[in-house]
């Protein structure tokens, strides 16, 4: 009795969260798929029409004479029709459809519904983003040259010398803190924390200005240490918080014996705690890492859009042109920039699992 | 009390290190990157001795000067919207100007240089140079005071000989103190056209019309042929609504004196006035017409701009027409041929007494800090010379005088800078220069709402001017 109830719950739960991940896949599935058509077929289909599915085909054609006013009925094999139902589509015998091909040539297409599968696919789109993209510029004698756009693999290493060292120093930091907050008596500690706290609900927006005045003063505008400060300073509070709120939580046995033997702070700290805090230091890492790969806004003020300072983000909002007429391509840069943190997610990942805890007091 | 320095000693180390490392990449990059913080410095230097007035420039021109080699080894920066393809031809138009002079134009392009020329401004981090499509936009720095009067260094006269009076008028803005002379006028680009597919159109026997009423003509010949007439997306993202205040700009100015036309973008005509109403009846009698409007109705809202005109280039065309202003061809399909498989004619009057105006847009550029080498670059722009190898490639007007017909290299561009020359009115596109808050806020969205039918055309003139109060 107990044991089939607890089943049924397993199964609800699986259930609701295999849907969730259906729901989140769904659009990067789409998004894949478009990834690899052409824009015409974008624009005109679906990318779920790749999947066979019933749609309509034409099977005929009729031409109707040239002098037919569209105002009045328009007769079709024998029945007749308003102009606006052609325009829509009507529905006649054994499932066959009606509609106008071509209005003004008076031709209207007879179709039936078939199975069909639109797998018309190109590679084109990541040929762009990765090789750059060509433009055919005019030159002044008249000819056509083409001339070959930055692809991304400069703003590629431009993201990882912004990310790394964004992510790492928080990190660094932060453990510092959390560490002394936790298990350091030293007076004013109780106000600092609350200050720390109190700066995760400050949002980074209000900070633009009054930073940039500073980093225009020292001159850190438009380089990479400017804005490893800039994130290091949005990321410190909530990197704080998260690894006080795992460190606070290690058991006081194990420090109590270690200085018993004799091991300052340091020690404790490179010896017990960094090691027990992998699992906390890795999903911050994680999180800082995206949030970093991922920003623009800090990118933007901090950095510019230089080429030989330009992140990611930036390069692929730029790559749809002037105008937006290449965003097509967003699609494919969309996945090329998704690689990185994909493959820091996996490599990551495992710390999650490895419970570091299991039996460490019991000894 | 050794004891306790023993157990401080490992933290002192490592702030010690950390603080190293950071002084250590810090000196590396500053060395590296000296252009971010050096101009600023600069500035300061030279604004302290800015006697223009007093300096007579014997040696010619800060151009000439320029040309002679005397800033050699120096950098400009600039700031602009240019992106992509664009950036690559503004690039190679100035690689002469580079070259020669020795002075090197750093730009950089920015999708989203609107909010960034702000934050940049007041951050005391302004280019030298900034490029910008929106003098309304350009106006608010004016008035802040931020912005350098080129009259300073620039020979008035040559500037008049050199541009249409419209345009000098409207560089002409409002400063803390008196009026600025803003900037130089660099690309422009006309709005009044109607684009439609060459090849096909004149085999269907369509004639190009001369007026409104013989426009309005074909509209209904078109549709009486079993097509409709016009291809109209307005779609742009959070912009969505622009693609149809150009339409009531152009009407406007075929319907009333450039003077309403003038007070109407300043707020002082309100939307609601008669004449604003009007402009939007004329419009209507094309876009709510579901005979005329290729999808109905209801696609104009969720067709994109870019996408819209496309349909004159099927084949058969299933739409024949397509207001829009020269950049779109940027969206056409890049086997159409320009003169062949697509031409355009001038949007053309409606009433005779208002004469032939035309409604353009442009890009202004301006400066924000006074060096000798910007005030050349700054004069290098106000010739025509600055976008030649831009206005060969295609796609863009040069506004000033000294830019040669011949540099077009199609009849298609030849005729717009012709069209602009021989207009009778210029104005610049109405949004651009309104209040953010009516121009880029409640016009784009009453025209949306409007033309999807969620309020009427009273509710939605109200609602336009309503922005006028923020």
């Amino acid at each position: 009795m107990r044991r089939h109830k607890r089943k049924g719950s397993k199964w609800l739960v699986n259930g609701i969260l295999g849907f969730i991940c259906l729901i989140w896949l769904i659009p990067t599935l789409g998004l894949f798929i478009s990834s690899v058509r052409t824009p015409s077929d974008i624009l005109q289909s679906g990318w779920w029409t790749i999947f066979p599915h019933h749609a309509w085909k034409t099977a005929d054609q009729v031409t109707l004479p040239k002098d037919t006013d569209l105002k009045q009925l328009i007769g079709v094999l024998g029945q007749n029709y308003t102009d606006d139902q052609l325009k829509t589509g009507v529905n006649i015998s054994d499932g066959r459809r009606l509609i106008w091909e071509n209005r003004r040539n008076r031709i209207v297409n007879v179709q039936k519904k078939e199975w069909t599968a639109n797998l018309n696919f190109t590679l084109d789109n990541y040929k762009n983003v990765l090789g750059g993209k060509q433009y055919e510029i005019t030159q002044p004698d008249g000819s056509r040259k083409t001339e070959k756009g930055s692809n991304l693999s400069r703003s590629f290493i431009n993201t990882l010398t912004v990310s790394i060292p964004s992510t790492v120093i928080p990190i660094l930091i932060a453990s510092f803190a959390a560490y002394a907050f936790s298990w350091m008596r030293f007076p004013g500690r109780k106000t600092m924390f609350i200050i720390v706290v109190a700066l995760l609900v400050v949002p980074l927006q209000v900070a633009l200005i009054p930073v940039l005045k500073n980093f225009t003063a020292l001159g850190l505008n438009g380089n990479y240490l400017g804005v490893w400060i800039a994130h290091t300073g949005f990321g410190l509070p909530l990197a704080t918080y998260f690894l006080y709120s795992y460190i606070s939580q290690l058991p006081r046995d194990l420090f109590e014996s270690a200085f018993m033997d004799g091991a300052s702070n340091f020690t404790i700290f490179t010896r017990l705690i960094l090691p027990l805090s992998v699992p906390a230091l890795a999903s911050i890492g994680i999180f800082q890492f995206l949030w970093v790969w991922n920003d623009y806004l800090v990118a933007l003020v901090f950095i510019g859009s230089q080429p030989n300072v330009q992140v990611l983000s930036m390069r692929i909002a730029e790559m749809v042109g002037s105008y937006g007429n290449d965003w097509h391509l967003l699609t494919a840069a969309s996945f090329v920039s998704m690689l990185m943190p994909l493959a820091v997610f996996f490599a990551l990942q495992k710390y999650f699992v490895r419970g570091l805890m299991g039996g460490s007091v019991k000894g | 009390m050794s004891k306790q320095m023993k157990r401080m000693m490992p933290a002192i180390v490592m702030v010690l290190l950390f603080s190293m490392i950071l002084s250590a990449c810090g000196g590396g990059k500053k060395t590296a990157e000296p252009t971010s913080n050096e101009p600023a410095k600069t500035t300061e230097t030279t604004t302290g001795q800015t006697d223009t007035k007093t300096e007579p420039a014997p040696e010619g021109s800060y151009l000439d000067q320029a040309y002679a080699g005397k800033f050699k080894g120096t950098k400009v920066s600039m700031f602009g919207p240019f992106t992509d393809v664009d950036e690559q031809k503004f690039n190679a138009a100035i690689k002469e100007f580079e070259d020669k002079t020795g002075i090197d134009i750093q730009y950089e392009g920015s999708k989203e240089f609107e909010a960034t020329i702000a934050i940049r401004v007041d951050g005391g981090n302004a280019p030298d140079i900034a490029d910008f499509p929106q003098p309304g936009l350009l106006s608010t720095f004016v008035k802040q005071g931020k912005v350098i009067d080129i009259t300073t260094f620039m020979d008035k006269a040559k500037l008049e000989k050199n541009y249409n009076k419209s345009w000098l008028d409207m560089a002409n803005m409002d400063g803390p103190s008196g009026k600025v002379m803003a900037g130089v006028w660099n690309r422009s680009s006309v709005k009044s056209l109607v684009w439609y597919p060459k090849k096909q159109f004149d085999a269907a026997g369509y004639k190009v019309p001369e007026t409104w009423d013989q426009m309005m003509e074909l509209t209904k010949q078109i549709a009486a042929d079993g097509d409709p007439a016009w291809a109209i997306g307005i779609e742009s993202g959070a912009a969505t609504g622009w693609p149809g205040t150009d339409w009531v700009e152009d009407i406007m100015l075929r319907t009333t004196t450039p003077e309403n036309y003038d007070k109407w973008v300043k707020g002082e005509l309100p939307f609601t006035s008669d004449e604003v109403k009007n402009a939007f009846k004329i419009m209507s009698d094309i876009w709510l017409n579901k005979d005329y409007v290729y999808g109905g109705v209801k696609s104009i809202v969720t067709t994109s701009f870019g996408d819209a005109p496309k349909v004159l280039f099927d084949n058969p065309p299933k739409a024949w027409l397509h207001r829009q202003a020269s950049f779109i061809t940027s969206f056409f399909p890049t086997t159409a041929k320009a003169g062949e498989d697509y031409d355009w004619f001038y949007l053309p009057p409606i009433d005779a007494k208002y004469g032939k105006p035309v409604l353009v847009a442009g890009d202004i550029y301006s400066m924000f800090n006074d060096r000798p080498e910007v005030r050349a670059v700054m004069e290098f722009f106000s010739t025509g010379e600055s976008i030649k190898t831009w206005v060969q490639s295609g796609g863009v007007i040069a506004p000033m005088n000294d830019a040669d017909l011949n540099w077009y290299s199609t009849d298609v561009d030849r005729r717009m800078a012709e069209l602009v020359q021989s207009a009778t009115t210029i104005r610049f596109d109405g949004s651009d220069l309104m209040v953010g808050s009516v121009g880029a806020g409640t016009f784009w969205k009453g025209m949306t709402d409007y033309v999807s039918g969620t309020v009427d055309l009273d509710g939605a003139l109200n609602e336009i001017q309503s922005g006028f109060k923020k």
